[in-house]
């Protein structure tokens, strides 16, 4: 049997409409009185379980779930050993670096060395101040990160912005970024490599919905 | 005081202890069968051995505190080639090694700090020899071991046959400083990141193709000839997988041919090898290997002699899949042996004696035991396949 992890929140919608176009109806999981975090599908074939965003990859690493759907953004900061298969192209968001409206700071370069920036994608904000050359504290939080400029605990926060409304509710205002993130379909790299066709079949048609078709195509050998 | 192990460490019961070994002697039984030697490599080296000359990275080795630069084995090859190199190299080819012990990986977790993962493995290294008669000596060795396991068809063993020198071929139309990103998204089965390379789409798309390329070697192999033309790599990976080919059909194991698979460290520069079992809920990777020539050379061998082939097993992700989890034992059960008062004391070690005698497990309930149902209730709860009570 196939399993599938699917993140709960944002991407659930969209995800569930993924594998239904593969043939596969996980759309119990929506039914706002369902409890079940494992719901099989009415064909028999396949699970799906219902985790947190960071697990998804997380079950799929372990081989727990031969799919998953999860953020990008996700993945760039747990780096786990998980195959990206195909950009699903919807829950887009951007990361960003944030700061107060009146801090004066317009790009992240500006920020003073040494100072503080909190947010909950440690990994990423570490690799990006150490691609511009700037030192900085990281301070790791689990969320409400817009709190750290304004309570002035940190200068700064790295953390993802979809509409902004967010931030400027809390008086922030976005100055760098450091990528746009989508929902990306992954899968576990050995169960792949034992897959007889079942999972690529899958995939194959899961791309059918997405605008990145052209990254899963089947060309042949020449 | 910390009452835990350290995380990571492995702190085994008598259970797993004796399944391990047991899994070990078949292993290391075959091995002799074939005309291995054990040897014993050391659990700390330098870490420039380690490190196999950059085919380990820094990050997965477990560094000691110590004058030097030291660290704890990742894996057993690095160590054997050395010895092979140095110790041992005045002693004819083909060299024939084998070894089992514990290896240490670290990783970083998800709080930043250091994890550590210990795992036992049993394998062998052939060295000295450069040729496809030695891959294909491994393969048979490979499913020889696979065979005294007791692997089950519902566990659908499969052999995955790779070659690094024919996945190099299959790059070798790529601009050369593409190569390496190529190779990594295809290893890694990244088809997203082949789709960013800056190549022309004609390019892409065979490199996607060739992610996809994978199977039977009768199937597999008239697909890489035609891409790759005559190729003497081609031809000897073709022979070594015809010769094992009937064995592993004997044993119920599938061969698959993929080119685009590389294992975790990057030992290897021709065949590379990993066997994969169908888990309880998942394919779980069983042993894995291939040859390894250039390490052998950065050892200091002469080049007529800079070659090895070797694999290792994975012991107790072979026990854990052969022993599902509330499945018991009771070949190493023993008979529990009571008595009913102090008198009969010296009778019941007599029994003891006897059983042991006849190859038989017991142990002895060291206090007096009144009644044969207070026996059988001791017996049962300590996990005795049996019970002798002496009254």
């Amino acid at each position: 049997m196939i399993t599938v992890a699917l993140a709960k929140g944002a991407l659930l919608k969209d995800s569930v409409r993924c594998f239904a176009a593969a043939g596969l109806d996980f759309s119990a999981l929506l039914d706002a009185d369902n409890r079940q975090l494992m719901v099989p599908s009415p064909c028999g074939r396949a699970r799906a379980l219902l985790v947190r965003n960071a697990d998804v990859p997380v079950y799929v690493a372990y081989g727990q779930a031969q799919l998953g759907v999860v953020g990008d953004d996700v993945l760039r900061e747990h780096q786990l050993p998980v195959a990206p298969l195909l950009d699903l192209g919807f829950g887009g968001c951007r990361m960003a670096v944030a700061v107060k409206e009146n801090s004066g700071y317009s790009r992240a370069a500006e920020l003073p060395a040494h100072c503080r920036v909190a947010s909950k994608f440690v990994r990423c904000a570490e690799a990006f101040f150490a691609g511009l050359d700037l030192p900085v504290e990281l301070i790791h939080l689990t969320g409400s990160v817009e709190l750290g400029p304004i309570t002035g605990m940190s200068e700064a926060i790295v953390d993802l912005v979809a509409t902004g409304r967010t931030l400027r509710e809390n008086g922030l205002v976005a100055i760098d970024e450091l990528f746009h993130s989508t929902a990306r379909l992954i899968g576990n790299p050995l169960a792949l490599r034992f897959d007889l066709g079942d999972l690529q079949g899958i995939v194959d048609r899961v791309a059918t919905t997405t605008t990145a078709a052209a990254s899963v195509s089947a060309p042949s050998l020449r | 005081m910390a009452l835990q192990p350290a995380a990571g460490a492995r702190d085994l019961h008598p259970r797993q202890v004796d399944r391990n070994r047991q899994l070990c002697q078949r292993l290391a039984a075959v091995y002799r069968l074939w005309g291995y030697r054990e040897v014993a490599p050391p659990m700390v080296e330098r870490l420039d051995t380690l490190e196999a000359g950059g085919g380990i990275a820094e990050r997965d080795v477990a560094r000691l505190i110590a004058e030097e630069p030291l660290g704890l084995r990742p894996e057993l090859t690095a160590s054997i080639a050395r010895a092979a190199c140095t110790r041992l190299a005045d002693r004819p080819r083909p060299l024939r090694l084998w070894a089992e012990g514990s290896t240490f990986r670290t990783f970083t977790g998800d709080g930043g700090g250091q994890r550590l993962s210990e795992r036992l493995q049993s394998g062998v290294e052939l060295l000295g020899v450069r040729s496809a008669a030695a891959d294909a000596e491994l393969m048979a060795l490979l499913l020889a071991c696979s065979e005294t396991l007791g692997l089950q068809a519902s566990h659908q063993p499969r052999l995955l046959v790779g070659h690094h020198g024919v996945l190099s071929a299959l790059l070798e139309d790529l601009p050369a400083a593409h190569r390496p990103r190529a190779r990594q998204a295809l290893s890694g089965f990244d088809p997203l990141a082949i789709a960013r390379l800056p190549l022309p789409q004609a390019q892409i798309d065979r490199l996607q193709a060739l992610l996809r390329l994978r199977g039977e070697p009768t199937v597999v192999l008239p697909q890489l000839r035609r891409h790759l033309g005559e190729s003497p790599l081609i031809d000897e990976l073709a022979g070594s997988l015809e010769i094992v080919a009937p064995t592993a059909a004997r044993l119920g194991i599938s061969l698959q041919l993929d080119p685009s698979f590389q294992p975790h460290f990057d030992l290897y520069d021709g065949i590379v090898l990993k066997l994969v079992c169908l888990g309880a809920e998942a394919p779980v990777e069983i042993a894995s290997g291939g040859r390894y020539d250039a390490l052998v050379g950065r050892f200091g061998a002469e080049a007529t002699e800079a070659a090895g082939v070797g694999f290792g097993f994975s012991i107790e992700d072979i026990r854990d899949l052969l022993l599902r989890p509330g499945s018991r034992d009771p070949a190493g059960r023993p008979v529990l042996v009571a008595y009913g008062n102090h008198s009969s004391l010296a009778r019941a070690l007599d029994c003891l004696a006897r059983l042991h005698d006849k190859g038989q497990s017991a142990e002895l309930l060291p206090d007096a035991c009144p009644s044969r149902d207070q026996a059988e209730a001791a017996a049962q709860r300590r996990g005795c396949s049996a019970l002798e009570w002496l009254h």
